[in-house]
């Protein structure tokens, strides 16, 4: 092929100069093809750099490398849960298996056994503290150590608790004449006269007389009928927390800490202790200060603040529930001088509070934080406290557990996430307990209450079908009641039999639902999670492998839809520049038939007209391909000189995995603009070029006059 | 008949315009030596164009059979005729026909090019030479759009021949410049056909030009007219000193 390359020059000469020769259609072809390469190139960097953000804070955070369940689970795996609720999963009975056959992988570092759940928590003490706080004044009145001082507290306290008592009295009179009243009746009326005797003035004057006995009735039959009332859903994970500590480096323990090997406990999401448990006036005051000073929002004009505005006045009901006469005068005092008014009405005190705008939002901010929640209790529970965590356990029945909350936590780049922030980790034990699985310590425990109590033991059979089969639990209709703390439900009692043969140290014997593996190189995902299913297949067990985009679910699915709106985008872009460059270069080439035609008959051949047209087709997409190119790679420079695109809301700080994006340029988006504008040219370039071929020697011929 | 170039035999050759035919040309022989500096006279409409586009390989008759090289045309693929424009023929347009883009000499390499085969250096070589023979080597770097037509003219007549043809065509190679300029171009030709035995066949209607022509063959409603008759002679005398 002598002159091969030098024919290729001169087809190239031909094409440059003949796109200088017509420069208004070449230079409106190349902008499109500019604007798409920038279009690509900048918006596949974000992507790509939400996307590895994303990956990195649910990787870091809850997924791992690899997430693995049981493959025959009758739902795909959703760590944030979806829109149906919790997964159905098949669990593993025994994860040290698992482990195991997960560890024959190469390249595994870790493996973590996990219990993804939601259940209610009953923080319910305000009620508790009412009457844990009559109670200290009874003992010090018993002790003698009277005074004026002590008995108006002692009032007040009565005061309080009698006055929530009369709010659950009203709340089950509206619930009765809502509800029809046959089904749980004989309950019903019951409580009714319980709150009927709370709230009568003889029960009062009772309580003067016999305080324990009254003490005694009000914590054991009125607290949890408070407790009823106020449960809150919570998303945890339950999981070996030593193992986790170390396979997640995203947890962050904001208050508290983790509890120490071998404890019980729950760490509760901070989010969700913002979002869902504090008083929540405090939030949205929270919320309002975050948009005013952060993103400088401004209330007038905003809807969303203005709505805020009006929730965080709303909710004086329940600021006004917490306190007791005393603190309520204290609270009126303190409001009337630091608004400079002479009411003294804690009402109408609170609404002009709430009563909120741009100027005075700042001033009414500290004046809540400083004189008035020091007098309320912002959580229902603190660190420290015991909660009551209740679930639906696998067949069906609700289980409780108490549990110590031993810190806040929260996941780095997930914090102000509505799906992923939101969750809680608990103890593995605990998870199994809630579950309906019961490791051999606790099987102990009920052996001996069995026999005390002479229960009937039932069969093994029965007992899978209870524990798996939630629809065939008709046998205990009564268990699953809600209400106040159960003793451990006793179809849990009857199952995994085999639990019983393990060791009680070792956390990883016995149930888990998913496992989060950690691979030492994350570039081996791939086969890894080839590697894995063989190795469950080799073991007898049916291991499904997913990534985290997989097992996040709804929330893995935001960057495939993205990425979607991009392509689909960049799509229409290249679709449109498509046309224009066909039409230009058909029109050039109708133009060229003269040339064309000339160069037919000095004898060349059809593939010579057809490369040359497409080479001039594909200069052009390379030429502007390649500088639209280097202006996105321009701009992602400079967004991120600027500092990066900052979050302008708690979504976006989720997607951005932090207060702003700064993207990336990866070598990938380069070569996709590259490639999706060298195929766009040839395509566009190939019908023009097939005019081209069908140009006949005769052309050539045709003189003009 | 063995030292001919272009064999024609018989040829008709029938356009379709619209729903009446056209008949170009009916039943035309002719036969050209080697060597030969032919002109096709006529008339315009006569058909001399499209026997000249038969011969030139770049069109077919209806009926008849045209040779050109020992080659019969109707039996080589479209490629194939390509292959044998590009390595025995040369063209001369009346339009020049030079691709704009392109320089003096890259329009004058470009031939070349398409063949392959011959390094850069002979390639510059050759068109340096004829470059040089045609009068433009100092124009070798200029766009066509900056010479005059007659220089244009004989940019294409370097062109037609830098691949050393057998044959070169030309289809009124004078009818778009003045007279002088027209008789320059033909003096050109001729000079080629002298030095280096390249048959040329062109066709005119300019009797000065006809002159210069080894015969001529006259052509009239598709048919010929009179074969072989000696050029003008009166015009011949004085285009010729």
């Amino acid at each position: 092929m002598r002159g091969g390359l030098a024919a290729l020059r001169m087809l190239l000469q031909i094409a440059f100069r003949d796109l200088f020769a017509s420069r208004v259609k070449t230079l409106i072809v190349g902008g499109i093809i500019l604007f798409g390469a920038v279009l690509v190139v900048v918006g596949s960097s974000l992507v790509d750099t939400v996307d590895a953000g994303m990956r990195a804070s649910i990787q870091g955070s809850l997924a791992g490398h690899v997430q693995v369940y049981d493959a025959r689970s009758r739902d795909p795996l959703a760590l944030y849960g979806s829109m149906m609720g919790d997964p159905d999963l098949t669990p593993f009975p025994d994860f040290a298996r698992v482990k195991a056959a997960i560890a024959t992988v190469p390249g595994v570092r870790q493996v973590v056994p996990m219990g993804l759940g939601t259940a209610l928590v009953s923080p319910g003490n305000l009620f508790d503290v009412a009457v844990a706080r009559l109670r200290a004044d009874v003992r010090a009145r018993a002790a003698g150590r009277g005074g004026p001082e002590l008995e108006a507290r002692y009032q007040a306290h009565q005061a309080h608790v009698r006055r929530m008592a009369t709010l659950l009295r009203d709340d089950l009179l509206q619930a009765t004449a809502i509800l029809d009243a046959s089904r749980e009746s004989a309950e019903r009326a019951r409580n009714a006269e319980d709150l009927a005797r709370a709230t009568s003035s003889g029960f009062w004057e009772e309580l003067d007389r016999h305080p324990l006995s009254s003490l005694e009735f009000l914590e054991n039959r009125i607290a949890p009928l408070a407790l009823e009332g106020t449960l809150i859903v919570i998303r945890y994970v339950g999981t070996d927390l030593e193992q986790f500590r170390k396979a997640f480096d995203r947890m962050e323990i904001v208050e508290g800490r983790l509890p120490p090997p071998g404890e019980r406990g729950l760490l509760v999401g901070k989010l969700y202790a913002e979002e869902y448990l504090k008083l929540r006036a405090a939030r949205r005051l929270d919320q309002l200060q975050e948009a005013i000073t952060l993103h400088h929002r401004k209330i007038a004009g905003d809807e969303e603040l203005a709505r805020w505005v009006k929730e965080a006045g709303g909710q004086t009901r329940e600021l006004l529930m917490q306190l007791d006469p005393l603190q309520a005068a204290e609270a009126a005092r303190r409001l009337g001088r630091a608004l400079g008014t002479g009411e003294d009405d804690l009402g109408k005190l609170l609404a002009q509070l709430f009563a909120l705008d741009d100027r005075n939002f700042s001033a009414r901010y500290r004046i809540f934080y400083d004189e008035l929640a020091p007098l309320l209790q912002l959580y229902p529970f603190k660190v420290g406290d015991a909660v009551t965590v209740q679930g639906a356990a696998r067949s069906g029945y609700m289980k409780s557990v108490n549990l110590k909350v031993w810190g806040l936590v929260q996941f780095k780049g997930l914090e102000k996430s509505g799906f992923a922030g939101v969750m809680s980790v608990m103890d593995l034990a605990s998870f199994r307990e809630l579950y309906g699985w019961l490791g051999p310590k606790e099987l102990a425990e009920i052996r001996g209450l069995k026999a005390a109590a002479g229960a009937k033991e039932l069969s093994r059979e029965e007992a899978e079908a209870t524990l798996f089969g939630g629809e065939t639990s008709k046998e205990h209709p009564e268990a699953g009641a809600p209400g106040h703390p159960l003793p451990l439900s006793r179809e849990a009692r009857e199952g995994q039999g085999g639990g019983a043969d393990l060791a009680p140290s070792d956390p990883d014997q016995g149930v888990a639902l998913n496992a989060a593996v950690i691979l030492d190189d994350p570039r081996r995902i791939p086969a890894a999670m080839r590697q894995i299913e063989a190795a469950g297949t080799r073991a007898g067990l049916h291991l499904k492998a997913v990534t985290w985009q997989e097992a996040a679910g709804m929330v893995g699915q935001f960057v495939t839809l993205a990425r979607l709106v991009l392509y689909v985008a960049v799509l229409i872009i290249f679709a449109v520049a498509l046309v224009i460059i066909n039409n230009a270069l058909v029109m050039a080439t109708l133009q060229r038939v003269t040339e064309i035609g000339t160069m037919r008959a000095i004898g060349a051949q059809r593939r010579f007209i057809w490369a040359m047209v497409l080479v001039e087709s594909v200069a052009v997409g390379v030429a502007f391909g390649l500088a639209g190119s280097a202006l996105g790679a321009g701009v992602v420079w400079l967004i991120r000189a600027a500092g990066g695109i900052p979050a302008g809301s708690d979504r976006m700080y989720f997607f951005f995995s932090g207060p702003s994006l700064l993207p990336r340029l990866g070598a990938g988006s380069l070569a996709i603009s590259l490639g999706i504008v060298l195929l766009v040219s040839v395509v566009s370039g190939l019908y023009p070029a097939l005019i081209a071929t069908r140009v006949t020697p005769l052309e050539a011929m045709r003189s003009e006059d | 008949m063995v030292e001919s170039i272009v064999s024609v035999r018989d040829v008709t050759k029938v356009y379709q315009l619209g729903k009446t035919e056209v008949r170009a040309l009916s039943g035309v022989s002719l036969d050209v030596a080697r060597g030969e500096f032919l002109s096709i006279a006529g008339p315009s409409g006569s058909g001399k164009t499209t026997l000249l586009n038969l011969i030139g390989c770049v069109d077919t008759p209806t009926s008849g059979t045209v040779a050109v090289a020992g080659e019969d045309t109707a039996r080589l693929s479209e490629r194939a005729l390509t292959e044998l424009r590009l390595r025995r023929i040369g063209f001369i347009f009346q339009s020049f026909n030079l691709v704009p883009v392109l320089s003096v000499e890259q329009n004058v390499e470009f031939p070349l090019l398409l063949q392959g085969g011959l390094s850069g250096r002979e390639r510059r070589a050759r068109v340096g030479d004829l470059l040089a023979r045609v009068g433009l080597a100092s124009h070798a770097r200029h766009r066509p759009s900056e010479l005059s037509g007659g220089q244009r003219q004989r940019v294409a007549v370097a062109r037609a021949l830098v691949t050393r043809p057998a044959l070169v065509l030309a289809d009124e190679p004078t009818a778009n410049l003045d007279s002088q300029t027209g008789g320059q171009v033909v003096d050109l030709m001729k000079e080629m056909n002298r030095r280096d035995g390249t048959t040329f066949i062109f066709s005119t209607h300019d009797a000065r030009v006809m002159s210069h022509a080894s015969a001529v063959v006259r052509i009239a409603d598709g048919r010929i007219a009179s074969e072989r008759e000696a050029p003008p002679r009166e015009v011949a005398t004085g285009a010729g000193s």
